[in-house]
């Protein structure tokens, strides 16, 4: 079965969408490794609530922690949050580039301009407003919008003219599809459609029952996987009534067995199924160190290490990549689906308490359920063995994507 | 061999981190949740004033006196002043075991106007971060004379968001304030009322308020007309649970002899103080 999945993703490897993608991602790998590290020092590191800053009261007795965090602010900002503009420019530029056309500069720089005139926000009194969550979190529309503007360049350059002149006529197609698509964003954003999109969404009255915890964990997973923000943010918030009753319960019994909503995002997902970020990516990071013998995995792996500890995953997406990689989405859903069961069984049995105490943000992993129920040995070992177990469910995919990576014919990079 | 003995190193070095980190997220764990129980068990709900402009902290003494009359377990009361450079000076203090203290605010700068109305309001925030921080309280009821009301709703409305998961704000009186400071119309809306009214989505909506109006004859308390104590109900009816407005007449109606009136003293026990037992008649 291994071999069959091995012959259809070298098939699927060798697309040129797929190529096109990974070449995009790996230029955006170095920008957004240094982004996360910022993210880390400013929300880990130097910010009240975090949890290096809290454990040993960083932001009280380091000199210049404001502006320290000031400048790592600027940092995340200009990288992570502006992730759409590096991804349209990248596509743009290894469309192109893939078509063994000489405009691939251009077409980056087309790329940008193009995802910034579908990401301009009409009707700001004039000021120079961009959406931000196109910016932030529009990944996989940055990376079509580059791709289209590779496309169209690609088809209609002329030849006959030199340089940069070639792209008139493509540029203006795509200048005019642009103001098409900034257009509908704008009709999007309106008062009236986004009512009646709220109005047809479906809204979950208990946000807490098990199934739903599970569906929507993996949804976010999934759209995380597809570069789009999911349903569950980052970092658990602690201010959902579920959570605030359990907090409650718990104060006021002063034990957190028996709280009133044991399954929540918080409990399961927050806590055991986002170890390292979404999908658990911690346990692929060891696995690489255990399993890989490809060089490039495991510097991306020992670079992103790092952020991963303090759950930023972005390093690790981008890097193996295992955003729109089929192989490792497997065990990207598969490892947080088991943490999550195993833990809902163990909180079924009323083994352990359920994970109710606030955690500091970016706590490592096993940590958070640790902290959130207040120092239970029982939570940190099933934290531990269940990194354990995910480490074996990323193993066999770890070395399935080594092989592959040989049959794609780069074998110069592999070492021993 | 040297690859292997970094190796060992590299695996030394991450296991201390690993025990050290989970011992100190052990201890932060336990600090941290025993805080939060004292808080969420605490019996204490003070009742925090601000008297108006030109008046210091002692400001409430004939008033809490009067409150005390006859109590079974007297109020105690606490007074904080804070300075022009932002210093806070205690006098007084919180018997052990009241559950219902007075807690008095004045400023050294007391004087009339917006702008400084906006400056009391952040000298306030300093001064109940530091009660936040020496009282485990997780609700508490506030009570303003003149001016001391529209510091109050400033705080509310400006600072307050930063405690609101810890700490609720129940009750909230406010004598004589003149939320529109001496227009005569709602017409003519003064700056800090179009501000309160602005903003009036933050205030929290779990509130109760009272705002009482004193009147000498049908249109002031001599100082504060009666339309410009009313105009509090475009700031807070809607927004928050319950909003009452009560005019008082008679003795002691004029503005400052508002917080000694009998029918106001009679008010505050019945809708502010909520651990207000009488003696038993002997």
């Amino acid at each position: 079965m291994m071999n069959r999945l091995l012959a259809i993703s070298t098939r699927f490897y060798k697309s040129r969408v797929t190529r096109i993608v990974r070449d995009t991602l790996s230029i955006l790998f170095p920008i957004m490794l240094l982004g996360s590290f910022a993210e880390v020092l400013k929300f880990a590191f130097l910010s009240p609530s975090g949890f290096i800053a809290t454990l040993f009261s960083v932001t009280k007795w380091l000199p210049f922690v404001h502006p320290l965090s000031q400048l790592a602010g600027v940092i995340s900002r200009c990288t992570i949050d502006m992730i759409g503009i590096y991804g349209a420019y990248g596509a743009a530029y290894s469309t192109v580039k893939e078509y063994g056309k000489k405009s691939a500069a251009v077409a980056g720089a087309v790329g940008i301009l193009s995802f910034l005139m579908i990401s301009y926000q009409t009707g700001s009194r004039g000021r120079l407003v961009f959406n931000p969550t196109l910016m932030g979190q529009g990944l996989l529309i940055a990376l079509i919008v580059g791709y289209v503007c590779g496309r169209v360049i690609v088809t209609f350059e002329r030849n006959q003219l030199s340089g940069p002149y070639q792209v008139i006529r493509p540029l203006l197609i795509i200048l005019l599809l642009s103001v098409l698509a900034n257009l509908f964003i704008s009709f999007l954003r309106s008062p009236q459609v986004q009512t009646f999109i709220f109005s047809i969404t479906p809204h979950p009255v208990q946000g807490n029952a098990f199934p739903y915890v599970i569906g929507m964990g993996l949804l976010t997973d999934l759209l995380s996987w597809l570069a789009i923000g999911g349903p569950y943010t980052a970092s658990p918030t602690f201010t959902d009534p579920p959570a605030l009753a359990n907090l409650n319960h718990a104060l006021k019994a002063g034990t957190a067995y028996n709280a009133p909503f044991k399954y929540t995002a918080t409990t399961l997902f927050h806590s055991f199924a986002n170890f390292g970020g979404n999908g658990v990516i911690l346990a692929l990071i060891i696995a690489i160190f255990i399993f890989s013998k490809r060089k490039k995995f495991l510097t991306v792996a020992r670079w992103s290490t790092f952020p991963a500890i303090f759950n930023n995953n972005y390093a690790m997406m981008l890097g193996v990549p295992i955003l729109y990689n089929p192989i490792l989405l497997i065990p990207f859903l598969l490892a947080p689906l088991v943490n999550m069961c195993v833990v809902a069984l163990f909180l079924a049995l009323n083994w352990i308490p359920a994970a109710v105490y606030p955690v500091p943000s970016g706590t490592p992993g096993p940590l958070i359920g640790f902290i959130g129920t207040n120092g239970n040995w029982l939570v940190l070992v099933l934290g531990i063995v269940l990194i354990a177990i995910d480490v074996l469910l990323y193993a066999p995919f770890v070395k399935l994507y080594d092989r592959l990576n040989e049959n794609a014919g780069d074998k110069h990079e592999t070492t021993d | 061999m040297k690859r292997r003995t970094k190796l060992w190193l590299v695996t030394a070095i991450v296991a201390i981190m690993t025990v050290g980190l989970i011992f100190v997220s052990l201890q932060w764990s336990h600090k941290n949740v025993a805080a939060l129980t004292r808080r969420h068990n605490s019996q204490l709900s003070p009742v925090i004033m601000i008297p108006g402009s030109s008046a210091t902290e002692n400001r409430f003494d004939g008033l809490v006196k009067e409150l005390n009359k006859n109590q079974r377990n007297p109020h105690s009361l606490l007074k904080i002043r804070v300075t022009n450079k932002d210093k806070l000076q205690f006098s007084g203090r919180i018997r052990p075991g009241d559950k219902e203290p007075f807690i008095v605010v004045g400023f050294q700068n007391n004087r009339d106007g917006y702008s400084n109305i906006k400056q009391q309001a952040r000298q306030f925030n300093i001064a109940f971060k530091e009660l936040d921080k020496r009282f485990d309280f997780n609700n508490f009821k506030a009570f303003g004379h003149s001016n001391g009301g529209l510091i109050f709703t400033d705080f509310l409305e400006n600072y307050f968001a930063d405690y609101k998961d810890q700490i609720k704000i129940t009750k909230l009186m406010t004598i004589g304030s003149p939320f529109n400071f001496d227009e005569q119309s709602i017409q003519n809306k003064t700056q800090m009322l179009s501000d309160f009214i602005k903003n009036r989505k933050k205030l929290p909506t779990n509130l109760s308020v009272y705002s009482v109006a004193g009147t000498q004859n049908y249109t002031s308390d001599g100082i504060v007309p009666v339309v410009s104590v009313m105009a509090s109900r475009y700031v807070f009816q809607g927004q928050v649970k319950h909003f009452t407005t009560i005019t008082v007449s008679g003795t002691d109606a004029q503005h400052s002899d508002l917080p000694q009136n009998d029918q106001i003293v009679r008010l505050i026990k019945q809708y502010l103080l909520t651990h207000h037992k009488p003696r038993r008649p002997e």
